[in-house]
């Protein structure tokens, strides 16, 4: 073999080991494991859960502080283990990494804020606080996270069979209503697992309580929402036609109404 | 030489007793499971006794109420009735009561049914209504009608799960820890059936007549448990003799 070779084979080589390092940097800190949850609750912890969390949620987790008789959505009940927003299958236990989402990015269309102001370890440290307040925790486990398939790109053919779903087979329009405004026959009676009434979501607003993103929407009826009416439809919709569904939903957002709002 | 020898020996002994200790930890932690999850032993029962009896609401049926101002029909709740309190006219024997004993340690042994009960759920009410089952046990839950459904359970122990199925769609879940659960579908408020998972193979729910029927008990004083879904918990002892049938009465009061 000629030097010349050798070394290009030399570069070739160290160009892409290069590249895939820079490639793994930029991947690591969207995927899961870039954050450090502690396990044990500390003192940390339990501060910031009274000074923060506590008039809304309550001192034991009951979802019962003082505020939060005048908030509707009604603040989460802990005890039952029942979290809205997880990346695992229906009825189960949300992972630490799902917890952590919601207290970063909060809930939008409810007094939920994204937690910014603290710092990333009081965030962390209020999630092993959380998971004490409930017995589901010592008893079970989260099961292992949907497999978000890849993303297919919205067309209009897409978004028609999506329609189809929505109004002949899984007849979603009878609470969120025909235009997804959250006005459909059956929405004036359901309620959450708590007994509190709980309106099922207007899509037009665009503002996703789970997040705006396809795979977020995608993921709410994979998943379903724990402790609230609306299932989860991993068994009657194939992973095709839950983005069908996906982009259906998202063509009924209305941007010029919510800006008028 | 002989310095290679004893280390070789004492790296031996100590893989061995690592070794040792592993497996002593692995079986008292084992040993702890066990103690902690089984307090119920399983036992020949040679001379076990029955109990049968009769489970009873002396008191006024609570009205189904019609619901007028809802439409210009009947609405669906007033269409079909309530099945939350069902008694006999014959006899006031309560339908649907879950009858257990409470505090036996040692019985029969635990039968697991190889094929799944079922709750079938047809013009959107579930059948049957209260269905007790032994922990461990996989109920089928099946969905007969042409509309939508959601199954939609609420426990904390068990995995509560709330999906959404459509016609001819059959969802097997299994029940690994003692609880009251209540299932319900959301679209149809009034449709709703309660699993009574027990963690003793003695119990029971009453027929239509409120009759019910529990065998092989080993002889001894036991406090039995009646549950219904609207009148709550009813306890009795009741002693039980070798090879006899006893045969006990539980009186709701009237409330």
């Amino acid at each position: 073999m000629k030097p010349k070779v050798l070394l290009d084979k030399i570069g070739l080589w160290s160009a892409t080991t290069v590249a895939s390092a820079a490639l793994m940097l930029s991947v690591m800190p969207m995927t899961a494991s870039a954050i450090n949850v502690p396990t044990e609750v500390t003192e940390v912890g339990k501060d910031t859960y009274k000074k923060y969390c506590s008039p809304c949620h309550g001192e034991e987790g009951k979802g019962d502080g003082p505020l939060a008789r005048s908030l509707l959505p009604k603040p989460r009940d802990f005890s039952r283990g029942a979290y809205k927003f997880r990346t695992t299958p229906s009825g189960s236990l949300p992972t630490d990494e799902d917890i952590y989402r919601t207290i970063f990015y909060g809930v939008p269309n409810s007094t939920m804020i994204p937690w910014d102001i603290l710092t990333e370890e009081q965030r962390l440290s209020v999630i092993p606080v959380l998971k004490s307040f409930s017995e589901a925790f010592e008893v079970r486990k989260p099961d292992a996270s949907v497999n978000v398939g890849l993303e297919i790109r919205p067309t209009e053919r897409t978004i028609a069979e999506g329609k189809k779903i929505y109004e002949e087979k899984l007849e979603c329009w009878k609470c969120h209503g025909v235009e997804g405004r959250g006005d459909g026959p059956s929405a004036s009676e359901q309620e959450d697992d708590f007994g509190f009434p709980i309106k099922p979501f207007d899509f037009t607003t665009g503002k996703f309580k789970g997040g705006n993103s396809p795979t977020d929407v995608y993921l709410r009826f994979t998943t379903g929402l724990n402790g609230t009416p609306m299932p989860s439809f991993a068994k009657e919709l194939s992973d095709e036609q839950r983005w069908y569904l996906t982009h259906y939903v998202l063509s009924l957002i209305k941007p010029e109404e919510t800006q008028n709002k | 030489m002989k310095i290679c020898l004893s280390e070789c020996q004492v790296m031996r002994k100590i893989i061995f007793f690592s070794f040792l200790f592993g497996f002593l930890g692995w079986c008292a932690i084992s040993l702890k499971n066990i103690s902690a999850q089984q307090q119920y032993t399983e036992i020949e029962v040679i001379d076990g006794g029955n109990v049968i009896g009769n489970v009873k609401y002396v008191g006024d049926l609570a009205a189904v109420g019609l619901d007028l101002y809802r439409d210009w029909e009947l609405s669906d709740t007033s269409k079909t009735p309530s099945e939350k309190l069902i008694f006999s006219k014959i006899n006031n024997g309560l339908k649907n009561a879950t009858v257990s004993i409470k505090d036996i340690t040692k019985g029969k042994k635990k039968r697991i049914p190889t094929i799944h009960p079922i709750i079938d759920q047809q013009n959107n009410i579930y059948i049957p209504h209260v269905i007790a089952i032994l922990t461990g046990t996989t109920i089928d839950i099946l969905h007969g009608d042409e509309g939508m459904h959601n199954i939609h359970t609420r426990s904390i122990k068990n995995q509560p799960f709330n999906l959404g199925t459509t016609y001819k769609q059959r969802i097997s879940k299994k029940f690994d820890y003692p609880e009251i659960i209540k299932l319900s579908c959301d679209l149809h408020k009034y449709a709703c059936a309660w699993i009574v998972v027990l963690d003793n193979p003695y119990f029971d729910v009453t027929d239509r007549n409120g009759y019910f029927e529990i065998c092989d008990i080993p002889p001894g004083t036991y406090r039995f448990q009646v549950w219904h879904e609207e009148l709550g918990n009813l306890e009795k002892e009741v002693t039980v003799h070798p090879k006899e049938t006893t045969s006990i009465e539980c009186v709701y009061p009237q409330n």
